[in-house]
């Protein structure tokens, strides 16, 4: 009944005068090259940027900062964007990464290559095994799990005397193989390690892998019944969102050449990272790096004023909240969306197709028989 | 030793029972997982000692006056930030909190600075004599506080219409609004409460521990896992729960070592939500998203 009066309402909506099926497999395949080449842009920019004339390094450790946070960013909007879980203890994978690899670094003197990944590898055993136990939950109790599981690792950093708490771990400085790297080394592996993870996680959500995330997130019930394994794929968008995490922690470690527990003791640089999530908004590639961007720069420019970017921080979050829900990102590409969508309408997308097409359901057959 | 220590810890207890209280009437209310509670404390503990200090006042005229400016934040902040996306789903409303919470650290900072004050009113160092177990006025004082605030609920949710209705919105709030009950005005009482809580909880943890902004961080990771002890719905289970994290924390401090004061209460959420994930008691509702 609902569909014929879906069927009825198009009726009287404009037709479009030619159904061309090619006309808009073209336009998408358009879109999808913009899109690209808007990526590219961005990244060229990044690549050129240490090379511009009056960069120094001190500025190309700035924008390694914000790129360690978009990382980190990253590593919560696999999980939240996609399968729609949220963690507000990210710091505790952070701390984990960055201590794994100054350990390593330490002790035997391994590079920043080994560090990442033994870090990354780390966070992401640990977000495993954390994964067994909070993933059987939903959200509100989730958060406070995961919470509890960053102040957990902030005392332990703390306290335990291998990881020297406050008087913190200094670290030789970096090393890429056998080569010692600066800042602008520093810069280009970090640029090097953000690509590798959007790269990552853009062939993730287009693999069965996202696709089984992405239906836990839409409807868990519907998703289990088609036999998804719904505590086999969280654990496992857990564990890669721990990992990317941890590899940013690691980043984040070695850039100042020093880790203590001032910093990754403290539970609210955990939900620094997911309000550059929800500021950005998750499920878009450039919502992590909006976030990010804002997290990092926010107190660098008011500097002297650390409350008042305090204050200035929750405002701008309250603001988004109410009026852009779905994060600057969003709001930014809208304009657009809108007139791809207005190009897609022209050659016919959304309108009534002639032929009831392969991918119409069983179920809205009959309305389309029953049309005069 | 064993009495010292399970007495103080069950006065620690009942500090995050406060703080657990308000988590929990303030979620089954309203679906939000209320990270400014702590904060509310601390700016009543900061209030606490500006009309202490600045206007001369006696410590039981401030205390009504701090709750009722406590109330007044709790209310603002619904009407302000919380109503206009009080339809959304809990990750915005729980953000929306953090917001406030930021805001709150930061005027707190701006405000009266960053480092940590002493409360003017330190009760006496002397410690009472219990059964053998000795406890400090302090502690013995703000246990009384924490009781008599637990039976004035009692009552509160069982016999006034308020309470009663406020009760009704938790169960079903659609059916409550169809059977005349002003939801809205609910739910502003639901933060006026939560902001009522929290300055005991700022007050009476102020002379214990030294007033700064930070000073309610761990007081609300504690009162969050004493939450969830009662599933986020049961105040008695949160209540149990938050004298079980008083104690057992303690404990773990006092045999142990202070070391492991602050993890335990990680470890029991770990063991709860392993082996009991719906709480205590079993209760299981609004568990979904």
């Amino acid at each position: 009944m609902e569909q014929r009066t879906d069927a009825d309402i198009q009726d009287q909506s404009p037709q479009p005068t030619k159904w061309d099926r090619s006309a808009i497999v073209r336009l998408k395949a358009r879109f999808e090259r913009q899109n690209w080449a808007g990526v590219l842009f961005l990244l060229a920019c990044a690549v050129a940027f240490p090379m511009l004339p009056g960069v120094e390094g001190w500025q190309a450790y700035t924008v390694a900062l914000v790129i360690i946070y978009i990382i980190a960013a990253q590593g919560i909007s696999v999980l939240v964007g996609f399968t729609g879980l949220v963690s507000v203890g990210h710091g505790g994978f952070l701390a984990i990464g960055a201590y794994t690899s100054a350990l390593l670094t330490k002790y035997f003197e391994t590079d920043i290559i080994i560090g990442l990944i033994s870090g990354g590898l780390m966070a992401g055993f640990i977000g495993f095994l954390l994964g067994l136990i909070f993933l059987r939950l939903s959200g509100a109790f989730m958060a406070i799990g995961t919470l509890g599981f960053a102040f957990f690792v902030g005392t332990v950093v703390n306290n335990v005397p291998l990881f020297e708490g406050r008087e913190g771990i200094s670290l030789p400085s970096n090393k890429v193989m056998f080569w010692e790297i600066g800042d602008i080394g520093f810069y280009y592996v970090s640029l090097t390690v953000l690509a590798l993870v959007t790269l990552f996680s853009y062939c993730m959500v287009r693999s069965s892998v996202g696709r089984a995330f992405m239906a836990l997130r839409d409807s868990e019930k519907a998703a289990e019944a088609s036999g998804v394994n719904r505590v086999l794929y969280r654990t496992i968008a857990f564990s890669i969102s721990a990992f990317i995490t941890g590899m940013a922690g690691v980043l984040n470690g070695h850039i100042v050449n020093y880790i203590s527990s001032e910093v990754y003791g403290d539970i609210w640089y955990s939900v620094d990272i997911l309000v550059a999530v929800v500021v950005g908004g998750s499920a878009v590639l450039m919502g992590p790096i909006i976030g990010g961007i804002f997290v990092v720069m926010l107190p660098f420019m008011l500097e002297e004023l650390a409350d008042f970017a305090f204050i200035l921080k929750g405002v701008v979050l309250i603001l988004v909240l109410i009026f852009a829900p779905a994060g600057i990102a969003e709001v930014l590409g809208r304009p657009i969306r809108n007139m791809r969508a207005r190009l897609l309408r022209q050659a016919g997308y959304g309108g009534r197709e002639p032929a009831p097409a392969e991918t119409t359901s069983v179920a809205a057959a009959p309305s389309q028989t029953e049309k005069p | 030793m064993l009495g010292q220590q399970i007495l103080s810890g069950l006065a620690t207890g009942s500090v995050y029972a406060l703080t657990a209280i308000a988590v929990v009437v303030v979620f089954r209310n309203t679906r939000t997982i209320n990270l400014a509670q702590g904060d509310f404390g601390m700016i009543a503990a900061f209030l606490g000692i500006l009309f202490i200090k600045e206007f001369d006042l006696n410590y039981y005229v401030m205390l009504p006056l701090v709750v009722l400016c406590s109330m007044a934040l709790g209310v603002l902040v619904e009407r302000i930030v919380m109503r206009p996306i009080a339809d959304s789903d809990w990750l915005t409303l729980f953000t929306a909190t953090l917001g406030v919470y930021y805001i709150l650290h930061g005027a707190a900072g701006w405000i009266w600075g960053r480092d940590t004050k002493a409360f003017p009113v330190t009760f006496d160092a002397e410690p009472v004599d219990i059964f053998g177990a000795l406890i400090s006025q302090g502690h013995l004082i703000n246990m009384g506080w924490a009781a008599a605030i637990g039976i004035v609920l009692f009552f509160f949710f069982k016999y006034t219409k308020q309470g009663i209705a406020m009760r009704a919105v938790t169960d079903d709030p659609e059916t409550a609004l169809l059977m005349g009950i002003p939801v809205r005005f609910i739910v502003l009482l639901t933060w006026g409460m939560a902001g009522f809580l929290a300055a005991f909880a700022g007050v009476l943890l102020a002379p214990i521990v030294y007033v700064s902004p930070e000073m309610m961080d761990e007081v609300l990771i504690k009162g969050y896992v004493a939450a969830v002890f009662g599933g986020l719905y049961s105040i008695p289970g949160a209540i149990i729960g938050a004298l079980m994290i008083g104690v057992a924390e303690n404990l773990a401090g006092g045999y142990l070592g202070s070391h492991f004061k602050t993890a335990t209460a990680f470890v029991m959420i770990v063991v709860l939500l392993t082996f009991r994930p719906q709480g205590l008691f079993g209760i299981q509702k609004r568990r979904e998203i």
